[in-house]
């Protein structure tokens, strides 16, 4: 049995150590029952807690309307239709078709072969938030920091259409 | 009488351990924060982003997979502030419009200029409701925010 003993043995009754009538008792408390209960309360702390808090992505976006004049050669355009079907183009090319799995080294080839590259991101809203943070993870990767997003017209879905049924 | 070689009486001195127990406790009890009351599950995207999530005064704008827009912030006295004293335990406020977004976002603003603005969006959820968001955060000149992911593994 756990137990602790506090205070000696009472004995010295005719001691002349002993003061007034007080005496030392033998106290064995036992622990237990309040182990167990620092046992739960332990689990209950271990279980709750949360360590790993989640990764984040930052964005910065332009704080004003102002329009940013970009060459035509020095734009890269990728648009993630609905169905989460990636297409991309330089300048006023007609858009192509590209697998996620090639998107990275078609980005990192397009960057080498021009440094000023800007990367336009538009996403269609029927396609869903995980192509878009797909995308830009991507473009991340790729260490393409200067990247926009923008909203996906009727226009685009125009070219798209325009592609997919030449 | 039996045997001389009965029980032994064992006695445990239990109090190194507990003293331990207690530290290990005292340790959880003060490093726990506990997980935020979620009114939606969300199955976060995964990413390659290693940026740490802030640890306090966050304003998180969960999008949720059929839609459902809820702002939440991670103190509680602002969260009585915000939205009112009935919903200081609660898990953030359902937002319908637009408008009602950009004005709890400026008055958050006001009330702790220090918030960081993070968007926690389902995985599934659609990406119309993701860009209304995100046009009201420009529109009310939040231009940082982060969007919330998880590593990805391997």
């Amino acid at each position: 049995m756990a137990g602790s003993d506090v205070g000696a043995p009472r004995q010295a009754r005719h001691g002349k150590k002993l003061h007034k009538g007080r005496r030392r008792l033998n106290v064995r408390i036992d622990m237990t029952p309040m182990v167990d209960v620092v046992m739960l309360l332990i689990t209950f702390f271990m279980l709750t807690t949360v360590f790993n808090r989640p990764q984040t992505m930052e964005i910065n976006m332009p704080g004003d309307e102002t329009p940013v004049e970009v060459a035509e050669s020095n734009l890269l355009t990728l648009r993630v239709a609905k169905g989460d079907q990636l297409y991309w183009n330089f300048g006023v090319e007609p858009p192509q078709v590209i697998e996620f799995p090639k998107l990275r080294p078609m980005l990192v080839q397009s960057l080498a072969a021009n440094p000023k590259l800007i990367c336009l991101v538009k996403v269609d809203r029927a396609s869903t938030y995980k192509s878009m943070v797909d995308v830009m993870d991507e473009l991340n990767l790729a260490s393409i920091t200067r990247f926009s997003l923008a909203p996906f017209r009727d226009f685009d879905r125009q070219l798209i259409e325009g592609t997919a049924s030449p | 009488m039996r045997k001389r070689k009965g029980r032994i009486s064992i006695f445990i001195d239990m109090t190194p351990m507990v003293d331990v127990v207690m530290l290990l406790l005292t340790f959880f009890m003060l490093t726990t924060h506990f997980k935020p009351p979620a009114e939606a599950e969300i199955v976060l995207p995964v990413s390659n982003s290693v940026i740490k999530l802030p640890e306090s005064d966050v304003l998180t704008i969960t999008v949720s997979k059929d839609e459902r827009v809820y702002l939440n912030v991670d103190s509680q006295r602002l969260r009585g502030e915000l939205f009112g004293t009935e919903h200081q335990l609660s898990g953030g406020v359902r937002i319908e419009t637009s408008e009602q977004l950009a004005t709890l976002l400026m008055r958050a603003r006001s009330l702790n200029p220090k918030l960081r603005t993070v968007l926690k969006g389902d995985k599934g959820a659609p990406y119309g409701p993701i860009q209304d968001v995100m046009d009201v955060l420009q529109k009310v000149k939040i231009t940082r925010f982060n969007l919330v992911t998880e590593l990805e593994q391997g």
